[in-house]
């Protein structure tokens, strides 16, 4: 069947992911990078074997839900400051308009590890393909027709995308212009923000 | 935790509505997603022909309360409004409090017996708690309106509270 295919291809996937994350375990923020995949790869794996491990589909709703929430406070709040140095967050000044603010910590080349690369790729990959995991949960549930899974996936599909949408504007603005924010400022300014 | 301090003073917020700049300016959607699974958990079971644990009922309640929050932020937006999209997310979603302190009740008199008596109980309880949600958020939201089109936006907030007051008033256990 292509559902086992599939199924084969998303374990080796997050087996691959585990291991790349536990061989560079000397990486400067293991903890961050274990957490930034170890939410997302468990609500992807908790929707897929969720007849397993529990009879009640609002167990599993709860569950999933929960981890997505999870993932998406710590991804953006956690590890994509610590991981590759972007942020983003919603401000609202005195007069009641709000702006979306983003900004990426600048790098100098000498301090670019063997680490560092290998956390942003982690990152990276780890961001890009959860969502369209999520979108491929998607079609095969409105195919399917079990319609009282789509109101999971959709909410999935959102928060993933909008961590994934913010960051890549982090990174295009990063690119685009030098970044004014000296890495003090960075460390400084973390208990003036807002976290969502 | 910063965040737990901050969604609970928006708890205290809105059950004593003044105009308070803590709902408004640090939004977070956090609270709405813990009312709406509870809302969601206590009404679930409640139809008299779910046959399985539920599930599409506990659905429903939340794509009704996530759909219906956009589709009044969306339009008070068409209507000119200067609040933010999030901002109004977050304050119709915190709202929810007292409808589900209202469902809480409910069931708890329910326990008691299903009667006329528990039947106008409930009754008062719900539709004091409806009026609170309603006064609470036109509060928050309706001052961003031009004076004229305060009752456009009022009502959608009003039909929005009345159905989850009716899914909590017709709500029976099996």
């Amino acid at each position: 069947l292509i559902f086992k295919t599939v199924l084969k291809d998303i374990r080796s996937v997050s087996i691959l992911l585990c291991l790349h994350s536990v061989f560079f375990f000397f990486s400067r923020h293991p903890l961050a990078t274990f957490f930034h995949l170890f939410f997302r790869v468990s609500a992807i794996i908790t929707y897929l074997f969720c007849d397993w491990f529990s009879n009640s589909f609002v167990a599993c709703f709860v569950t999933i839900l929960l981890l997505l929430s999870f993932d998406f406070w710590s991804v953006k709040n956690v590890t994509g400051r610590l991981l590759v140095g972007l942020r983003w967050w919603n401000q609202i000044d005195e007069d009641g308009k709000s702006h979306w603010v983003f900004e990426a910590k600048r790098v100098s080349i000498v301090n670019k590890t063997a680490s560092t690369e290998a956390e942003a790729r982690i990152f990276w990959l780890g961001l890009i393909i959860c969502p369209v995991i999520w979108t491929v949960f998607f079609f095969s549930t409105l195919f399917s027709l079990k319609l009282k899974w789509l109101a999971l996936v959709i909410a999935g599909i959102s928060l993933q995308t909008a961590n994934l949408y913010g960051y890549i504007h982090c990174k295009l603005g990063g690119q685009k212009s030098t970044s004014r924010v000296t890495s003090r400022f960075f460390v400084t300014a973390d208990n003036e923000n807002t976290y969502l | 935790m910063r965040d737990l301090k901050a969604v609970g003073k928006k708890f205290v917020h809105v059950m004593y509505p003044k105009k308070s700049s803590a709902l408004l300016r640090d939004w977070d959607l956090w609270g709405p997603l813990v009312l709406c699974v509870s809302l969601a958990l206590m009404l679930q079971g409640g139809s008299a022909d779910s046959k399985d644990d539920g599930g599409p009922q506990f659905a429903e309640v939340f794509v009704i309360i996530w759909f219906g929050a956009v589709v009044i932020t969306l339009n008070s937006k068409l209507l000119g409004g200067t609040i933010s999209f999030f901002q109004s997310l977050c304050v119709l979603g915190y709202c929810v409090l007292p409808l589900t302190v209202a469902m809480l009740v409910c069931r708890l008199v329910l326990l008691a017996g299903s009667g006329t008596v528990s039947f106008v109980i409930r009754l008062i309880v719900v539709v004091a708690m409806f009026g609170w949600s309603t006064l609470a958020s036109t509060a928050f939201l309706a001052d961003s309106q031009p004076p004229n089109r305060k009752a456009l936006v009022v009502y959608p907030i009003f039909l929005f509270y009345f159905v989850i007051s009716w899914m909590i008033l017709t709500f029976t256990p099996q």
